[in-house]
């Protein structure tokens, strides 16, 4: 029997049981469709994210910062502990395709005043070097004293009335006591590493900043939780990066004072794309297979529906058999059946998928993004769970008594 | 009327569509049921045979002896020379598709097919046949007389074209032997003769047959009626039906 005289016979059963072909077919779409959703959603986020970080690093560099060792699930986590010593910072800025390091510190604000109103928490001010900002300010300078700051384009309206270059802010940070900064320039989002739950609302002098730790040959200096290391060109990245590490690996500070468990990385800013990738993905195929169960769900309503179908068409297929028809037939019969309403499940749960995948970054106002693997394994998971499903309807068509059938009402 | 021995002297040796020899079907129901007990029979090619019998007298099985969808406990079936008994399921499938031909009580259409589909079922199951399908069912159901029916689905039919559409079916594939299960039995009596008129005709065309029946009437219409009791034949009653020319030589 060819293949495509079981699809039209097949069809025609099909389409004879307009509303129940219909009903479990739903199964699948719905199966599909919500997978679809799930990575149409994952893909966005992930999209957003990686083009959140390229907008603020234009410029090519790494982030050198420590974290736990991999504990072999999932992604490790950050260490607040300080290693990176002044010593540290020195030695890296001597390398050739190092262009300048950026020790990093971040301070969590209480509240900002400024002219009588008042700003309460929820970001940081950082304390770096000013060569980290040059290239990024849109208005005025970056800093040269102690007591003035440069404020991030988004911090400009923190306060009623908005802040501009010559105000003058009071920070009282957390668990210190509060200073006055003179601002002096606005700078468009820079780097400000992987970890930073919170916006950063202002850069100011590292003279500010004065945590020391005892190196290993027995002096205090300062040290950072993390520092950005910036490469000659976009070239020398590569070359940076190896250097960086290679460095911080054998003769750093860091090194010794760090503990065991815990690994010195530099990342650039793809490597942290890669590494924010990675999680979300983590993430979405496992409420994707969640979703997933749906799917399962409507491949037993395809098998339930098959033997429904089978048991009804009993004498159908004692007619067939009496005529002509070889086991395999009938099997092929069910199981094309079985397929087809597998396949148009997966086609249409693809469509509603990608539709409501589509509205849901819409309205966030994520970028769209094809999940093109996604749609090709759903239409497989489909024909597959069309077979499966079909196996056993099929099975049993197949063995069904000509002589019985015949005789069955 | 003669006894059973003169049917055999009556059968040209290799001349039969049909040779069963001793058959024995046993059913165990609780008890042991001897359906067919031992039944030998020829059909001689072109021959046109009633069964008749009270039921339970092995009738059906007999049928399915014939029509390939039973095998023996015991005995031998031969269709068109070839040992039934030896054949796999799906061989018999296959012999069944392009040798026979069913033409049943309920008629048994396939629902959802129409017509035309329906009298070419039998060659969608046979891959080595390669003919215009639609050419000939049109050609078949001319000559049942529904012509203008093709299209039509088996519950747009009534019953007498529903029959003429089955045994339309039963000839798609230029069978060796047309097997007829009470082709009236769900039929009036003026529908029922026009069904035999039409057997008339094959029978006049050297078609072999074999009809169960239970209406005499029905039965007359063959050239011979073998009659069959506990699972055994009890006689074979010649009909000397000069109507039917076209029969054994």
């Amino acid at each position: 029997m060819k293949v495509t005289e079981s699809f039209r016979i097949s069809w025609r059963a099909i389409t004879g049981h307009k509303l129940r072909s219909g009903l479990t077919t739903l199964g699948i779409i719905i199966g599909v469709g919500s997978v679809i959703v799930f990575m149409v959603l994952g893909g966005a986020f992930e999209q957003n994210i990686a083009q959140e970080i390229e907008e603020g690093n234009d410029e090519p560099g790494m982030w050198v910062h420590t974290q736990q060792a991999d504990s072999g699930f999932g992604d490790s986590p950050f260490v607040r502990a300080k290693f990176f010593t002044d010593s540290d910072v020195a030695a890296l800025e001597s390398i050739d395709t190092v262009e300048f390091v950026a020790p990093s510190a971040r301070f969590p604000v209480a509240q900002l005043t400024h002219d009588g109103h008042q700003r309460t928490g929820g970001f940081a001010v950082e304390a770096t070097t000013p060569e980290r900002l040059e290239g990024d300010v849109v208005e005025g300078d970056t800093f040269a004293a102690e007591d003035e700051i440069v404020l991030t384009e988004e911090a400009t309206d923190l306060v009623e009335g908005g802040l501009s270059v010559g105000d003058e802010v009071e920070i009282s940070f957390d668990g210190a006591g509060s200073e006055t900064f003179t601002v002096v320039g606005i700078v468009e989002p820079t780097s400000t590493g992987g970890n930073s739950l919170v916006p950063t609302a202002g850069y100011v002098s590292l003279s500010n900043y004065e945590t020391t730790i005892e190196t290993p040959d027995g002096n205090q200096e300062r040290a950072y939780r993390e520092l950005i290391v910036a490469a000659e060109s976009s070239e020398v990245l590569d070359q940076a990066q190896q250097d960086t590490l290679k460095y911080l690996r054998s003769d750093s500070d860091a090194a010794q004072l760090k503990e065991d468990e815990h690994v010195l990385k530099a990342q650039t800013v793809d490597d942290a794309i890669d590494q924010v990738g990675d999680i979300v993905d983590q993430l979405t195929v496992f409420i994707g297979g969640i979703a997933g169960i749906s799917l399962v769900v409507g491949s037993i309503g395809i098998a339930n529906i098959m033997i429904v179908s089978v048991t009804e068409r009993t004498r159908d297929i004692g007619v067939m058999k009496a005529v002509g028809a070889r086991k395999r037939d009938v099997i092929q019969l069910f199981l094309v059946e079985s397929v087809i309403l597998g396949a148009i499940g997966a086609l249409l749960g693809v469509l509603v998928g990608l539709g409501f995948g589509y509205l849901g970054v819409s309205v966030i106002g994520w970028p769209m993004v094809l999940p093109t693997d996604w749609i090709l394994i759903a239409v497989f998971i489909g024909v597959t769970v069309g077979v499966l499903s079909g196996l056993y309807p099929a099975w049993r068509g197949a063995k069904v008594d000509p002589i019985e059938a015949l005789r069955h009402e | 009327m003669t006894s059973t021995g003169s049917v055999v002297e009556s059968v040209e040796a290799g001349n039969a569509t049909v040779s069963l020899g001793n058959v024995r079907r046993t059913y165990y129901l609780g008890e042991p049921v001897h359906a067919l007990d031992g039944v030998s029979l020829d059909l001689p090619d072109g021959s046109f045979t009633a069964v008749m019998g009270p039921s339970g007298s092995g009738k059906s099985t007999l049928m399915n002896m014939v029509g390939c969808l039973d095998t023996p406990d015991e005995g031998t079936v031969h269709v068109e020379g070839r040992n039934v008994t030896a054949l796999s399921g799906s061989e018999r499938a296959q012999l069944r598709g392009t040798e026979l031909g069913f033409i049943f009580q309920q008629f048994n259409l396939m629902p959802r097919l129409t017509a035309a589909e329906n009298v070419t079922l039998p060659l969608v199951f046979n891959d080595a046949v390669d003919v215009d399908r639609r050419e000939r069912a049109e050609t078949l159901l001319s000559r049942v007389g529904l012509g203008d029916r093709l299209d039509h689905a088996p519950p747009e039919l009534s019953g007498g074209q529903r029959q003429r559409v089955a045994i339309a079916r039963a000839l798609v594939n230029e069978p060796s032997l047309v097997l007829a299960d009470e082709p009236t039995g769900n039929l009036d009596t003026g529908t029922g003769a026009e069904i035999m008129d039409l057997f008339a005709e094959l029978h006049a065309a050297s078609r072999t047959i074999l009809m169960v029946t239970h209406e005499r009437h029905i039965a007359e219409h063959a050239e011979r009626i073998v009659h069959l009791v506990d699972g055994q034949i009890q006689e074979i009653e010649q009909l000397d039906s000069g109507a039917h020319t076209g029969g054994s030589q």
